[in-house]
C-alpha cells in the first residue's frame, strides 16, 4: 500500500480499532505518515457473511469520500 | 574501528541520568525502553565490556529489526545486553540471534505484530553451549541460568527497543506468553541417541550454531507408561493433535522436544530421528469432523478444496504437512515427559553457525574478541 501511494496513487488501508496504532506505525516506518486508515467496526474474524457485509457498509462511504478528494 | 565514544556523541545514541539505579530504572519504564522488570543501567563503561566480544563495526546494522524497522547495530544491541543482565561472552549468540531472526524466511514482521502468541524461541547447539554454561538439562525452558535467563531477555529487549514490539502498537498479541520475556534453551547433545539439530539442519557438529523459531510455549507429553518406540511416539502424536493450532493452516514446522529418556526408548527401537517424523506425521491426524462446522465450510472446504471439498467427517487433516516439516531436538533432564511445541506456523526456523567476521566457525565467543 505504501508503495502505492509512493507512485501518487491514492491508497489507503482499511483497520479496526485496536489496529489503528499498529497501522499508524507502519505507515510511518514505510514512509507514508499520511496514508488514510479507514476505520471499520472490531473485530473482523469470526463474522457471519452478513455482518462481513455490515462492515463493507461501513467501509464504502469513506472509501468514496476518498476517492472523491482525490479529485478535487 | 570507531571508538565508542565517538559513537555515543551521535545523536540520540546516548542520554544523561543520574548516576543512580532507581533514576535509570524510573527514566527506563518513563520511556517504555524496558520489559517491566528492573534494568541493568547500560552506562558506557558497562557497554564497552558487552562490545568487547563483537569483531563487526560497532556503529553499522547487522539487521533490520520489524516491525518498526529499527537498525540493530551492535551499539544498541550490546546497550540491550548489558540491561538484561548477559555477560560479556554472551554477546555473539545474541547477534547471531538477532541476524537469524531478521531474515526473510522467519517472518519476524508477523512473528511480533501477530496476535497469535507466539515468542523467537532460540535453540542452541555446538561447543558454545558448554562454554557459555547454557542449560540444556532440568528446566532448560525455566529460570535459574543466567545465560539462558539473560541472553532471551536481551533479545526480547532489543525486540521491543529496536524493533518497536510494544504491546497494542507493534505487538498486538492478543495474550502474550511468558516466554516472550525469555526464551532460550540448548539441545542436550550428550544426551541426545540422534545427530543434533544443527547437524541435521546443515551444519558440522563442530560448529555452534542457533536455530530460531517463532514459538508457542511447551505443551508437555506425559508418558511413563509406554516401553516401546511406537508407545512414545503414539502419545506424542496424541499430543500434537489441537484444532486450534495456527500450525493447521500453514506449511508450518512445530517443534517436537524429546526429553532424553523419551528419546532413548525410541531410538532403542531402531528408530532415527527421519523415522520417527515419519510416524508422528503419520499418526497426527484429526477427523474433519472434529473442527467446527464453521472451519469446514469457510476454511477447509474453501482453502484447501482439492482435499476437502467434499469429505466426509472421517477425513484426515495432517497436522504437518510433510514429515520432513518437523523438528526433533532432545532437551532436558530425567523424566518421563516429552514437549510439543507448535509455532506461529507462517514463519520457517532459521539456523545459522557462530561464524567470524572471515568466515570460519567460530572455536571460541572469544574469536570474536577485538
Amino acid at each position: 500500500m505504501s508503495e502505492l501511494r509512493k507512485r501518487g496513487l491514492q491508497a489507503a488501508v482499511i483497520c479496526s480499532e485496536p489496529f489503528l496504532k499498529l497501522g499508524k506505525n507502519q505507515a510511518r516506518v514505510f514512509g507514508v505518515p499520511d496514508l488514510p486508515l479507514l476505520l471499520i467496526p472490531h473485530p473482523l474474524g469470526g463474522l457471519s457473511l452478513e455482518q462481513v457485509e455490515g462492515r463493507a457498509q461501513h467501509a464504502i462511504p469513506q472509501v468514496v469520500e476518498l476517492i472523491k478528494t482525490s479529485f478535487k | 574501528m570507531t571508538d565508542l565514544s565517538t559513537l555515543l556523541k551521535t545523536q540520540g545514541a546516548s542520554l544523561e541520568a543520574d548516576d543512580d539505579f532507581d533514576a535509570v530504572n524510573a527514566l527506563m519504564r518513563e520511556r517504555g525502553w524496558s520489559d517491566g522488570l528492573p534494568i541493568v543501567p547500560p552506562t558506557a563503561q558497562r557497554v564497552e565490556q558487552m562490545l568487547a566480544y563483537c569483531d563487526r563495526p560497532w556503529g553499522e546494522p547487522i539487521a533490520k529489526m520489524a516491525p518498526r524497522y529499527g537498525e540493530a547495530t551492535p551499539l544498541r544491541l550490546a546497550a540491550n545486553a548489558v540491561m538484561a543482565g548477559c555477560r560479556p561472552e554472551y554477546f555473539p549468540v545474541i547477534m547471531l540471534a538477532v541476524e537469524a531472526m531478521c531474515e526473510e524466511p522467519f517472518n519476524l514482521y508477523a512473528v511480533q505484530a501477530t496476535t497469535h502468541l507466539c515468542a523467537p524461541l532460540v535453540i542452541v547447539n555446538g561447543p558454545v553451549v558448554k562454554e557459555l554454561d547454557i542449560n540444556a538439562g532440568h528446566n532448560a525452558f525455566g529460570p535459574g541460568w543466567q545465560a539462558n535467563a539473560t541472553i532471551g531477555r536481551a533479545i526480547r529487549l532489543a525486540l521491543v527497543n529496536i524493533g518497536g514490539a510494544i504491546p497494542g502498537s507493534g505487538d498486538m498479541s492478543t495474550f502474550g506468553a511468558p516466554s516472550k520475556f525469555s526464551y532460550v534453551a540448548a539441545e542436550n547433545e550428550a544426551q541426545s541417541p540422534w545427530e543434533p539439530l544443527h547437524v541435521e539442519r546443515g551444519l558440522p557438529k563442530e560448529a555452534s550454531a542457533i536455530t530460531v523459531i517463532g514459538a508457542e510455549c511447551p505443551h508437555n507429553v506425559n508418558d511413563h507408561e509406554s516401553i516401546t518406540a511406537e508407545g512414545i511416539l503414539t502419545t506424542i502424536a496424541g499430543t500434537m493433535l489441537d484444532a486450534g493450532a495456527n500450525d493447521l493452516y500453514y506449511d508450518a514446522q512445530p517443534l517436537i522436544v524429546m526429553g532424553p529418556e523419551h528419546a532413548k526408548t525410541v531410538a532403542d527401537g531402531g528408530l532415527s530421528k527421519a523415522q520417527a517424523k515419519r510416524f508422528l506425521f503419520e499418526h497426527a491426524h484429526l477427523p474433519l469432523g472434529r473442527f467446527s462446522q464453521e472451519n469446514i465450510e469457510r476454511r477447509f472446504r474453501v482453502t484447501w478444496k482439492e482435499r476437502f471439498a467434499t469429505a466426509g467427517p472421517e477425513a484426515p487433516v495432517p497436522m504437518v504437512q510433510k514429515p520432513e516439516d518437523l523438528l526433533i531436538a532432545v532437551i532436558g533432564g530425567a523424566g518421563k515427559h516429552s514437549a510439543v511445541i507448535n509455532t506461529f506456523g507462517a514463519t520457517r526456523a532459521v539456523t545459522r553457525a557462530l561464524k567470524t567476521r572471515d568466515g570460519r566457525y567460530a572455536k571460541s565467543v572469544s574469536d570474536f574478541r577485538k
